[in-house]
């Protein structure tokens, strides 16, 4: 099974879950089985749209699916999915 | 409330007095319970490719080691810190613009190269505005 790693201040939403096992066939599928499994968790991952937020980056390990094939991008069991936010800034 | 240990609050104002006239960033570890609290801190490259007096970016990659690095160490990542040199260390419209709603954000205001004064805010959940969040160190 892969692995989707919730971020600290997401897994209030998860059951304090640390982490979610999927079986899924790409990220969009595991994604939808970690809201499914969790509602709450969909509206700060997902805009009104149905599409990720801005600042959501997905990783398959260390790949960045934005460079990959986006939500379709394939997960094979042992993959880890991580969800990191993009932050800039300036004064 | 955030607290930050004497060690990881020494490593953030060396390194925006590093940075100086830059602005830095970097990641804070610790741990979330009641209150956050501040164990370890992650100086990071600002990958922002221009001008860098006034801006910063964090590449996702770095925050994704260092989100690593705090759960090898049952830490949690509990936030981003940023510097504002030879300005006050408020919220601007462009960091909230660049934010994300599920951290906080500790800027380091420095002036003439000197720490000055900091200030941890909290995004909302939409980004049109932020709180200030109860800082010690």
């Amino acid at each position: 099974m892969a692995k989707i790693l919730i971020p600290t201040p997401l897994r209030q939403f998860a059951d304090k879950k640390d982490s979610f096992e999927v079986s899924a066939g790409t990220v969009g599928e595991a994604l939808g089985q970690l809201t499914a499994a969790h509602a709450d968790l969909k509206r700060h991952l997902y805009n009104d749209e149905g599409k990720l937020r801005s600042f959501v980056n997905i990783y398959v390990n260390d790949e960045d699916i934005r460079y990959m094939n986006k939500e379709a991008t394939a997960v094979a069991a042992n993959d880890t999915i991580s969800i990191v936010p993009s932050i800039a800034g300036g004064r | 409330m955030i607290s930050i240990d004497r060690e990881a609050w020494d490593v953030m104002v060396a390194h925006a007095r590093s940075t100086y006239p830059n602005e830095c960033c970097g990641a804070m570890l610790g741990h979330v319970e009641s209150d956050k609290r501040v164990v370890t801190a992650v100086p990071l490259e600002n990958a922002y490719a221009g001008g860098q007096q006034e801006r910063y970016e964090l590449r996702p990659e770095d925050l994704l080691k260092a989100d690593r690095e705090a759960r090898s160490r049952g830490m949690d990542l509990v936030g981003i810190f940023h510097s504002h040199p030879d300005c006050d260390a408020y919220f601007s419209a462009t960091d909230l613009k660049n934010s994300c709603p599920w951290y906080s954000f500790v800027v380091i205001s420095i002036r003439g190269g000197e720490f000055d004064h900091a200030n941890s805010w909290l995004p909302n959940e939409d980004q049109t505005a932020a709180i200030k969040e109860d800082l010690r160190y």
